[in-house]
């Protein structure tokens, strides 16, 4: 991207000397096997009924030309981050070289104005209680696995797709697997219009999916069945 | 069928519904006490609104801390090198602290009994509470990806749901005075009439924008969304109110106290549903 297209000076991807981590996830290679939430699970001992990233899927088409999508999802990193702007205590930042947000634990207050902003769920509040880390009551995300990558290591979901769905690199180097893929692919975001620039480029990704789903037309009451099931799921 | 999709929770609960209901019944005494400097009819109501709205001011500020997960760092926006001033958050709370040390002051002045002091720290805090309902709106306006919240006249409705919750309250305080509970007739018709008109406004826009606004229009308008919007809201809480009003009964000093308990509820509904109806949609995606 030329440095005209550039409107805000948050902003660096395309910026000389600056590194802009990216994530590809290419759809038609997902096959479902959830490794990569369990790797995440794994890397940051997320706890019950919160992810870092998640799998949702849907069964599209009709019988008998059926298939399950899946659009694993996590943090967008997004370049002009709604998060940042609303956090009133500047827990949460974005990094200049690589783009990564992240969030200040030790600074968060749990108003959680930083969830409302996010147009893609990405953040959640971490529970009361934990097993092994201190870490409780404040709000925690994906980190893009910041602390791999400055260890020149790929993010834990990477490592562990089984079927190389998620590629991960320096958009900002011409010469990356993500440049190449974003250069020589159809790709798309997610919510594009809310203006975030997000940093999670899909592949065949499924419009089911992308969009608001019309799981909100069914009855109330079947839908609060299922939240009700997802839940109690979780309450254990 | 076979779908799996993962509900996420919503932002905000029901407390932050009450401390907008809190917060706006607040400035709307801040106002009405100020409005005591200006008119003799509300002379009475001059130190009740200031004791009512200096102690909706401490419920208010204890529900806001009470909803943090981490209660004991509300300390952190106040400091200078925290401060993030393009959240809408840190400058409501730098308002609240500023009306907090306004209202003290007046109410010390009052005690005193020194008016010229009192008139001018009444014009003080009554322009800091102008801010709290300003700041409450706009907190939830800059979430532009939210149906509803996105609109700028969030902040404008807000203003008009604070001055007619306070005079609500006025006109129950005011008892049987009846050039007090004439003014607040006046009050109550004219800010209930602009709340209706930017929930108009509001509907419309949100009926014709793209597939999230009209999901979201569909949870507001229908189920028990909908009876806590449109019938306790808006019918029971502004329509009615409005309708009770204009009519003879309402001339009375028993019709203004129907319609502002009205008022009073359906403004806690309209908080309510504004507040959480636009983020259930939001679960789903």
């Amino acid at each position: 991207m030329s440095e005209e297209l550039r409107v805000s000076p948050i902003e660096t991807r395309g910026a000389p000397g600056k590194r802009r981590f990216a994530m590809v996830v290419d759809t038609r290679r997902c096959i479902g096997c959830m490794a990569c939430q369990v790797a995440c699970k794994a890397e940051f001992d997320t706890p019950l009924g919160v992810n870092r990233t998640w799998v949702p899927y849907k069964v599209v088409g009709k019988y008998p030309n059926v298939k399950k999508q899946f659009l694993p999802r996590l943090c967008n990193h997004c370049d002009d981050p709604p998060c940042v702007r609303n956090c009133p205590v500047e827990a949460t930042y974005k990094v200049e070289d690589g783009g990564f947000v992240l969030q200040r634990y030790e600074r968060c207050i749990g108003c959680r104005s930083c969830m409302a902003a996010c147009p893609y769920n990405a953040r959640f509040m971490l529970p009361s209680h934990r097993t092994y880390t201190p870490i409780t009551n404040v709000v925690d995300k994906c980190t893009f696995c910041f602390h791999r990558v400055t260890q020149n290591l790929v993010p834990a979901c990477v490592q562990t797709c089984i079927g190389r769905s998620r590629v991960f690199g320096d958009l900002n180097d011409p010469a990356s697997e993500v440049s190449y893929l974003v250069a020589n692919n159809a790709t798309q975001v997610l919510r594009p219009e809310e203006g975030t620039k997000p940093h999670v480029f899909y592949i065949g990704a499924d419009r089911n999916q992308t969009e608001f789903g019309r799981d909100a037309y069914r009855k109330p009451e079947v839908m609060e069945l299922e939240r009700s099931a997802f839940k109690r799921h979780f309450n254990i | 069928m076979g779908d799996y999709v993962w509900f996420h929770d919503v932002s905000w609960h029901a407390t932050y519904a009450i401390y907008f209901f809190v917060i706006g019944l607040c400035a709307g005494l801040s106002f009405l006490s100020y409005g005591s400097w200006r008119t003799d009819a509300l002379r009475p109501l001059r130190e009740k609104a200031a004791y009512g709205s200096f102690a909706l001011l401490v419920v208010g500020g204890l529900l806001l801390i009470g909803d943090l997960s981490q209660p004991l760092r509300f300390l952190y926006v106040l400091n200078p090198a925290y401060l993030n001033f393009s959240s809408p958050l840190a400058w409501g709370a730098l308002n609240i602290v500023a009306f907090g040390i306004a209202s003290v002051l007046y109410l010390l002045a009052l005690r005193q009994g020194n008016e010229a002091r009192g008139k001018l720290l009444a014009t003080v805090a009554a322009l800091l509470a102008l801010g709290l309902p300003i700041y409450t709106g706009y907190d939830l306006t800059v979430h532009q990806s939210r149906p509803v919240w996105n609109t700028p006249v969030m902040p404008v409705l807000f203003v008009a749901l604070a001055v007619a919750s306070g005079s609500a309250v006025g006109a129950i305080l005011a008892g049987a005075n009846a050039a007090a509970q004439k003014l607040l007739r006046e009050y109550l018709l004219w800010s209930t009439g602009a709340v209706g008109v930017i929930l108009i406004s509001i509907l419309g826009t949100t009926n014709y924008g793209g597939s999230a606004q009209e999901l979201t229009f569909m949870i507001m308008t229908t189920g028990t969304m909908g009876l806590i919007f449109v019938g306790i809201g808006i019918v029971a809480g502004t329509a009615a109110p409005i309708a009770l009003l204009l009519a003879p009964f309402g001339r009375q000093q028993a019709g203004v106290v129907l319609a502002g308990v009205l008022v009073l509820a359906g403004g806690a509904a309209l908080r309510y549903a504004l507040l959480m109806a636009p983020q259930q949609l939001q679960t789903l995606y």
